[in-house]
């Protein structure tokens, strides 16, 4: 399967200005948050970037993708019916092809030299099937994520086969319905707000939205694509920091600075800072 | 290699496995038992399985409490280890186990060992049972995040946002869950008892109807009895109000969501904890409940919840205050995202989710019923079964069945609507008004299963047949089939395992409706664990209406009858019903119009109406005002301004009351004000009360030497040929055998005296028999307590029975008095008389009481000293925390009712206490029933004196030529003492042998180095015992000419040498719909043991068997005193016609 493709959303209410933002990437150049999310798609083999905005935001978010731009599809949603329709605007931009799916208000540090993008359209590539990048999440996070019921894959490390989806479960219904061997007491697979879908998933989003009194759950999509074809969940090297959170964007920040070039530097200011507070 | 008994345990072959204990056991020798003993001992220590211990532990009880202490060789007589004792107490029962080991190993087997054992065993096995169902509870998926949250911040709840969206009037809407009750249409043997289901999987099965209710005559139509709301509101705290039991609560601070016996919120309590929105872990985390609120509702808000049971009384067997937990769990599941749909039915996941909730409830608020409980929750009609540990279950491997049955809902082809209509038209549901503790009733039939007792065993299995058939009868329609196999199961194995299910209540209504309906009259049901409250009568359809009218009047009148015997917590009840298809549903109710029910407003605003307008939140003034708006508009709120009134303004009680006032019973009854008043002035200056009733420390208290005591264990006629646990084939008192050489010398002395017409019989009668129905204030004499000679029979007539065996052997009648108090005697009188004395061809005769005394609010001192000083049976971990939080709130109780001032808050009756049966014999003297004996029958030489529930006590001719030969005043009976037997004993005080009562005991150990234990049976000479007095025969025949003041100052004289003992006894209040709450009061009395202290009393000492000696004081012993030989001794003293 080769992936050619990335949708990157950031029509949300609160998402629009976050890629906006300006942060000092590990190459220690200065550079705006939608920038470093198009290098991580680029760095994963992507060809063509669809990026889903508001209505009236295309100007901001062309220039704040700087170089990059002329790999962009702008694609507007006129209006917020979920994050599911998000991604379904982009059906046209990526018709029958897999895409790597990116969400605009976080971004990602890998712990080694791949690109977390990278590794996830890896895995996707290698087992020609959906993959929804996954992290361990402590319980009292789970009303913020989507979380996954999956059983292990015999000898491939950090990968699963995914067998529910469900969006932001309470722990009642994750601890009857999610639990995964191997995951420490009260910790779930959340998703890391990345996948490589296929087509398939538009197909039911778009079956779905015509169903919908008002918007759909990517997450609703997902858990029918459990059911009827192979669908992964994987777990990769790196961390993810969403940016719009309280102080999401100094967080971030720093774990792009920790590991990057400038890691002495900004370690010997931290203990500084430390020291007189 | 293993012992049999451990063979019978693990063995596949169900054949085997389901052998009987006993009878293995009734062929055993003495060493062989033993031997067993010691083989299940080591195999339940190494054992994994929950079945194979549990089951190992109750044999080995079995083996102490039934078979040992009858073997030839094992000894009566030992002291049981204190330390071994105390570890029981502490809920150390495999040290205990350890201790009492050690002793038979030292000294041999004996009765109080085995005794100590049997009681650490079975402690040990409930124990481990109520262990694994904990673990089971808080190990069901879904349960398990609420034991590991333990910090606000990580709270993952959140309301649903619908319930954030407010009204036009800035009130939130309201979510309404409406739930039936169950009941229970088989009655399957208990088999919802979580370890009978986690044990016989496939024997536990439970046919479960979900229904509506109304009350005859007063609900036009029935609805869900149980409704529950919550809402948000604009404070930050846990507002919780309970409608049907006029309680209401802010709570602010967590730990105050686990003080569950502070209030009666606990169930609502029990709730928010059990559905995770205050979850079990945060106890004791210190945290603040606001901050847990802002998480789940939004900063500065709080939840509201309210409960309302519509009318239906406590004890309905319908398990109402579990659909209520249950319902509220399902309320809150919904509110916080934890149910897929906020309104409308839930779906099967959800409600077994809501099960495992509500048992979790159950143990958090220290009770529990059976699995099929919650049972409300689902709709209509459904079976429920055991299910098989599988793989993946947390019970694989530990039990043989999961703790979580299987609901299977019966369709159209189970049962047809037309069926189900048929069945509504004949069933009549009621409820007799009786409330009692059930209990020890579900341990009782855990017990039985485990030990496979062969009849009981036979009885499940035929249980089982039963249900078959219901169901058979169910699919064809025929509910006169379903009336013919409940009353089977009522009168075949209901009460074969558990004689105690039934009483002379419910057997007379039984009776009374089949003389009224003839074949009309289809079948009786019982609900529940037990008969006289919830019940149903099955009739012809056509005759519905009818029963239901008739049946209310046959209760009425039966009630009248009954009312001083049983404990009755109200007025039977006639309901309406209808079968409820849907289960718990919500809605939710939303707009300007809408209002919690009406009774949350007779709580709530009254106290709002008195606060000033401006403190109040705006929430609460809009909601005044929309209720104010709907009182004026809504028809149902008519009568509404008028209850206000009267909850703002209360009428006085005098207004109300038709009784006599407590002032007019105290006259009445010649209670001595200055004397009452003198005793409240102790009190309260700390100068009598419980640690002061006590000996001083430096009393030399001993065991008595050999010579002190008369051993008569082995007479004949003193209860010396029925060995525990082998009771006679025949029961008949001639085949008894030969006795001692001692006995064969005294018998005939006794003989003669009978003969002679010098006995009478004092039966001890006036008490209230507190701990027999825990202060109901019935009549325990009129008890009619157990089937003996094929009927139930009471105390009193009992008693009589026996007199009437021993008078015809002496060809003369025994005059048989008993004593009576002012709560006794008019209904023993008029009982009696009503029996006509049981044709007892003696004179009977009532020893009215002379004295009364005016119960009094405990001090805290007191209160305190009971439950934190003197040793107390540590209850299982949650139980405890209940216990104690609800000593907390009765001290504080004490304090603002006032210490030791008078307790005048019940029923005038529940308010006075008789004064100690010291006083009994005093009575005789001053009431004229000796003066009277003395004229009629001028031979009249002895007494023999007995408690009411000394049931083995007659006038054995042997221990009557005992006490003539002796030539002392008094003899009292002692029996060897036994692990239960708590409350002094026979000992050397200072050199000087005597009775010393518990209370006075300076430290509790002493009792441990103390053999015997008195019975209370007591042989008086009735000369010397008026010289006691300082009086004489002619004293006593001067009184009928105007001698009274001399016999008044006699009395006097002596009782001012009786110490004055300070108790706490338990009263119940009844109050609402069949509720009671029970309350320690303080009192004081004199007792009649003190009498052997005194010097100039000539006083004697004989050990009697424990068959004759031995006490029957709590209802919780009858199945032992049934089973190990107790009842059958007894029925072989009685000629009951």
């Amino acid at each position: 399967m080769n992936i050619r493709k990335a949708v990157i959303t950031a029509a949300g209410q609160s998402q629009r200005t976050l890629p906006l933002q300006t942060l000092v990437d590990r190459d220690g150049q200065t550079k705006s948050a939608l920038m470093i999310l198009l290098e991580e798609a680029l760095h994963a083999g992507v060809e063509e970037i669809g990026l889903v905005i508001g209505p009236g935001d295309r100007d901001a978010f062309r220039a704040a993708a700087g170089g990059h731009a002329k790999r962009l599809h702008f694609i507007e949603q006129s209006e917020p019916l979920g994050y599911g329709h998000a991604v379904l605007c982009a059906q046209a931009f990526t018709q029958e092809e897999p895409f790597l799916l990116l969400v605009g208000d976080h971004l990602y540090v890998a712990k080694g030299p791949k690109a977390c993008a990278r590794q996830l359209v890896e895995i996707a590539a290698a087992e020609s099937c959906s993959v929804s990048a996954v992290q361990a999440t402590h319980e009292s996070k789970l009303p913020y994520y989507g979380a996954v019921g999956a059983r292990r894959l015999q000898g491939q490390a950090g990968l699963y086969q995914v067998d529910q989806v469900i969006e932001k479960p309470t722990p009642t219904i994750a601890e009857q319905k999610l639990i995964v061997p191997g995951l420490r007491a009260g910790h779930y697979l959340c998703f890391f707000g990345m996948h490589v879908l296929t087509p398939s998933v538009m197909s039911l989003l778009e079956a779905m939205m015509r169903q919908a009194d008002g918007g759909v759950h990517l997450s609703n999509a997902l858990a029918q694509t459990a059911e009827l074809e192979r669908y992964l969940a994987a777990e990769l090297a790196g961390r993810r920091y969403d940016i719009g959170v309280p102080y999401g964007l100094l967080t971030a920040q720093l774990a792009l600075a920790l590991n990057g070039q400038d890691r002495a530097e900004v370690l010997a200011n931290l203990v500084e800072l430390l020291a007189q507070s | 290699m293993p012992g049999e008994l451990v063979t019978i345990i693990t063995s596949p072959e169900p054949a085997v496995r389901n052998r009987s204990l006993d009878a293995f056991c009734r062929a055993a020798s003495r060493d062989e038992l033993l031997q067993e003993a010691a083989a299940l001992e080591a195999f339940r220590r190494q054992s994994g399985n929950l079945y194979e211990r549990v089951r190992a532990l109750l044999f080995l009880y079995s083996i102490h409490r039934f078979h040992l202490p009858g073997k030839a060789g094992v000894t009566a007589r030992s002291l049981i280890p204190f330390h071994g004792y105390t570890h029981l107490l502490q809920r150390r029962f495999e040290e205990a186990v350890t201790a009492f080991l050690k002793t038979q190993q030292a000294e041999g087997p004996s009765d109080a060992i085995s005794s100590a054992l049997a009681a650490a065993y079975y402690k040990l096995a409930i124990q481990t049972l109520a262990d694994q169902v904990r673990r089971s509870v808080r190990s069901v998926r879904g349960n398990q995040w609420m034991f590991r949250m333990g910090h606000p911040a990580d709270h993952p709840l959140r309301l649903r946002p619908e319930l954030l969206k407010r009204n036009g009037d800035g009130t939130y809407p309201i979510l309404r869950e409406s739930t039936p009750v169950r009941m229970d249409l088989t009655h399957c043997g208990w088999s919802d008892i979580f370890f009978l289901g986690m044990d016989y999987p496939e024997g536990a099965k439970v046919l479960n109807v979900s229904i509506d209710l109304g009350v005859r005559g007063r609900d036009a139509t029935t609805r869900p009895p149980v409704e529950t709301c919550l809402r948000v509101i604009d404070e930050p705290v846990l507002r919780l109000t309970s409608v049907d039991l006029g309680a209401t609560a802010d709570i602010t601070h967590l730990a105050e969501v686990f003080d569950f016996a502070k209030d009666y919120l606990g169930l609502l309590k029990a709730a928010v904890i059990a559905s995770g929105i205050v979850p079990p872990g945060v106890e004791g985390s210190g945290q603040s409940l606001a901050d847990l609120l802002a998480r789940i509702v939004a900063p500065g808000h709080g939840l509201e919840l309210v409960s309302n049971v519509n009318g239906i009384p406590k004890g309905s067997r319908l398990a109402v205050s579990t659909n209520l937990l249950a319902s509220m769990i399902s309320l809150c599941m919904r509110a916080t995202r934890q149910a897929a749909s906020l309104t409308g039915p839930l779906e099967e996941e959800e409600r077994r989710l809501v099960l495992a909730r509500a048992i979790l409830g159950e143990w958090l608020g220290g009770s529990g019923g059976g699995w099929q409980d919650s049972g409300g929750v689902w709709p209509g009609m459904k079976l429920i079964e055991g299910m098989f540990a599988t793989e993946g279950d947390a019970e694989f491997g530990v039990s043989r069945g999961r703790l979580m049955p299987q609901h299977r809902i019966l369709d159209q082809k189970d049962a047809s609507s037309a069926t189900r209509q048929k069945l509504q038209d004949s069933l009549v549901l009621v409820h007799g008004g009786m409330a009692q503790n059930v209990g020890p009733i579900l341990e009782m039939v855990t017990e039985k299963y485990l030990l496979r007792s062969e009849a009981e065993w036979q009885a499940r299995s035929g249980m089982l047949n039963i249900l078959e058939e219901i169901l058979d009868a169910l699919r064809r329609g025929d509910v006169a089939a379903i009336g013919r196999a409940t009353t089977r199961n009522f009168f075949g194995p209901i009460q074969t395992i558990i004689p105690w299910a039934t009483n002379l209540f419910t057997e007379t209504l039984i009776h009374r409706v089949q003389e009224a309906f003839g074949a009309d009259f289809l079948g009786f049901w019982m609900l529940g664990g037990m008969s006289g409250g919830g019940m149903g009568f099955i009739f012809n359809p056509a005759r519905k209406a009818e029963a239901q009218q008739r049946l209310q009047e046959i209760m009425s009148a039966a009630r009248r009858e009954l009312q001083h015997a049983l404990p009755f917590a109200m007025e039977p009840v006639v309901y309406d019903f209808t079968i409820n298809e849907r289960g718990t549903f919500a809605e939710l109710l939303s707009g300007e119009a809408v209002l919690m029910p009406a009774g949350y407003y007779t709580l709530h605003a009254p106290s709002l109406l008195k606060q000033d307008r401006n403190t109040l939140s705006p929430l609460r003034r809009t909601e005044l005002d929309k209720f104010g708006a709907a009182c004026r508009a809504r028809p149902e709120l008519r009568g509404m301004v008028q209850t206000l009134f009267d909850a703002m303004l209360p009428r006085g009680k005098a207004e109300t009351s038709g009784d006599k006032s407590l002032e007019a019973l105290l006259q009445e009854y010649g209670f001595d004000r200055a004397q009452h008043e003198h005793i409240r002035a102790e009190l309260q200056e700390g100068r009598i009360g419980l640690a002061q009733n006590r000996l001083p420390p430096s009393a030399v208290i001993e065991e008595v030497k050999p010579g002190d005591v008369t051993d008569a264990t082995d007479w004949p006629g003193s209860g010396a040929s029925f060995p525990p646990g082998m009771p006679p084939q025949t029961g008949t008192p001639t085949q008894r055998v030969a006795g001692t050489d001692a006995s064969r010398r005294l018998a005939p002395l006794g003989m003669d005296a009978l003969k002679r017409g010098e006995v009478a019989v004092v039966t001890l009668a006036a008490g209230a028999g507190s701990r027999w129905t825990q202060g109901a204030g019935v009549v325990k004499a009129l008890h009619p307590f157990c089937k003996l000679g094929g009927r139930h029979r009471t105390f009193l007539e009992t008693h009589l029975a026996k007199s009437r065996r021993v008078s015809r052997q002496a060809g003369a009648w025994l005059p048989h008095i008993f004593t009576t108090s002012y709560l006794s005697h008019e209904p023993t009188r008029e009982f009696l008389s009503r029996q006509n004395n049981y044709a007892y061809e003696g004179e009977v005769l009532l020893s009215p009481g002379r004295f009364i005394g005016l119960r009094l609010v405990p001090t805290a001192r007191d209160l305190r000293f009971a439950w934190e000083e003197l040793p107390q049976q540590l209850l299982d971990e949650q139980a405890q925390k209940v216990r104690e939080s609800l000593h907390a709130a009765l001290i504080n109780w004490a304090r603002n009712a006032g210490e030791a001032s008078d307790y005048t808050d019940n029923l005038p009756l529940q308010c006075l206490h008789p004064v100690g049966h010291w006083y009994e014999v005093p009575n005789l003297l001053r009431n004229g029933v000796l003066t009277r004996l003395l004229t009629h029958q001028p031979q009249l030489k002895y007494l023999m004196l007995h408690n009411i529930d000394t049931l083995g006590a007659d006038v054995d001719p042997a221990l009557l030529g005992h006490h003539i030969e002796s030539g002392a005043c008094l003899t009292f009976e002692v029996i060897q003492r036994r692990i239960e037997d708590r409350g002094g004993g026979l000992a050397r005080v200072n050199g000087r042998v005597r009775l010393v009562e518990g209370l006075a005991m300076p430290r509790e150990e002493l009792e441990f180095a103390l053999s015997y234990y008195n019975s209370n049976t007591c042989w008086i000479d009735v000369d010397k015992l008026l010289a006691a007095f300082g009086l004489s025969r002619n004293d006593m025949l001067a009184a009928e000419q105007g001698g009274g003041e001399k016999i008044t100052a006699a009395v006097r004289a002596l009782a001012a040498k009786m110490p004055t003992y300070i108790t706490l006894k338990e009263v119940k209040k009844r109050w609402g719909h069949g509720q009671e709450d029970v309350f320690p009061v303080c009192q004081f009395e004199k007792l009649w043991v003190d009498m052997s202290s005194l010097p100039e009393v000539d006083t004697r000492f004989a050990v009697v068997p424990r068959l004759r000696g031995q006490q029957l004081k709590d209802q919780a012993q009858l199945d032992g005193w049934l089973r190990d030989g107790s009842a059958a001794y007894v029925e072989s003293l009685c000629e009951w016609e």
